[in-house]
């Protein structure tokens, strides 16, 4: 990989039923990468998470995906209602989401923590009326010896 | 234990077959997507009352071969499709969550910590 490795995904707002779409190419970009399978356990988990709220919460958007030899930096971008309140959205089981999207089994607040735990580093950046971006990056560490 | 064998066993109604060969080494148990996505294991069987399509894009990007539906819970017709398509296992047992784990238990799978 000389270049970083780089791909769009548009994210439709009335795809509730198919949300995993970007999520399931981007891990099938990463296997085709040869990135290691850890790394790619993760970044699926931080895709899927990010392409949910993306569906549920920021009225659609696109996600980017970037991959370096030492990283996978995954982004999603809405142009949603936003986030007034970023340290609350981080807690774990904190949901705006409505009734009828928790009975589906979405929307337990656990997505953001989610994210989270599975990144290295995380960037969540809000303005209310405005929207959303989330940058996530996952390091590929080389493999210990022994 | 195998996905055929498994169901075999529980006598849960197949409706998506999957790969029956493929063998289950655990089992994860929960309706909220974000749940199984940060806990669940390769290779687990999945039981949930969840009947939608998600399950499916949640189960493949877990690599979750076996989706069991407790409680008599049917699948929507897109999920079921969406299985075969995807060769997901996915099968319907009339016992509630709890008593599916016990037989699941009962079968020797799930007691796989530390392999
Ligand atoms: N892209 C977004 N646009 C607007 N609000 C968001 C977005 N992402 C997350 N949120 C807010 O943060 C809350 C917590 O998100 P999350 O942890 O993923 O839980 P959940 O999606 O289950 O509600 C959401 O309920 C919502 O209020
Ligand atoms: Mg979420």
């Amino acid at each position: 990989m000389a270049s970083p490795y780089l791909e769009n995904f548009v994210v439709d707002e009335n795809e509730l039923f198919s949300i995993g779409e970007a999520a399931a190419q981007i891990k099938a970009i990463l296997k085709m990468l040869g990135i290691p399978s850890d790394v790619i356990r993760r970044a699926s988990i931080v895709a899927y998470e990010a392409e949910m709220n993306l569906v549920i919460h920021g009225g659609g958007g696109r996600m980017e995906l970037e991959v370096r030899p030492e990283r996978v930096k995954i982004s999603a971008l809405d142009a949603g209602p936003g986030i007034p309140d970023i340290e609350k959205a981080m807690m774990e089981g904190f949901s705006t989401a409505s009734e009828k999207i928790r009975e589906m089994g979405f929307g337990a607040g656990m997505g953001l923590p989610n994210i989270k735990r599975n990144s290295d580093s995380l960037e969540l950046l809000s303005e209310v009326g405005k929207g959303t971006t989330l940058r996530a990056e996952i390091l590929v560490k080389q493999e210990r010896e022994g | 234990m195998t996905i055929g064998e498994l169901c075999d066993a529980l006598q849960a109604e197949v409706v998506s077959a999957g790969d029956e060969t493929q063998k289950i080494e655990g089992v994860i148990v929960g309706d909220l997507l974000s749940h199984v996505l940060g806990s669940a294991r390769e290779n687990q069987a999945w039981v949930t009352i969840q009947t939608h399509l998600n399950v499916a894009a949640v189960a493949v990007l877990k690599e979750l071969p076996l989706i069991l539906l407790a409680s008599n819970r049917r699948p929507q017709e897109e999920l079921a499709a969406k299985c075969r398509e995807e060769n997901v296992a996915l099968a319907v047992s009339p016992l509630p969550a709890y008593e599916l784990c016990l037989r699941l238990g009962a079968l020797g799978i799930g007691d796989v910590r530390g392999s």
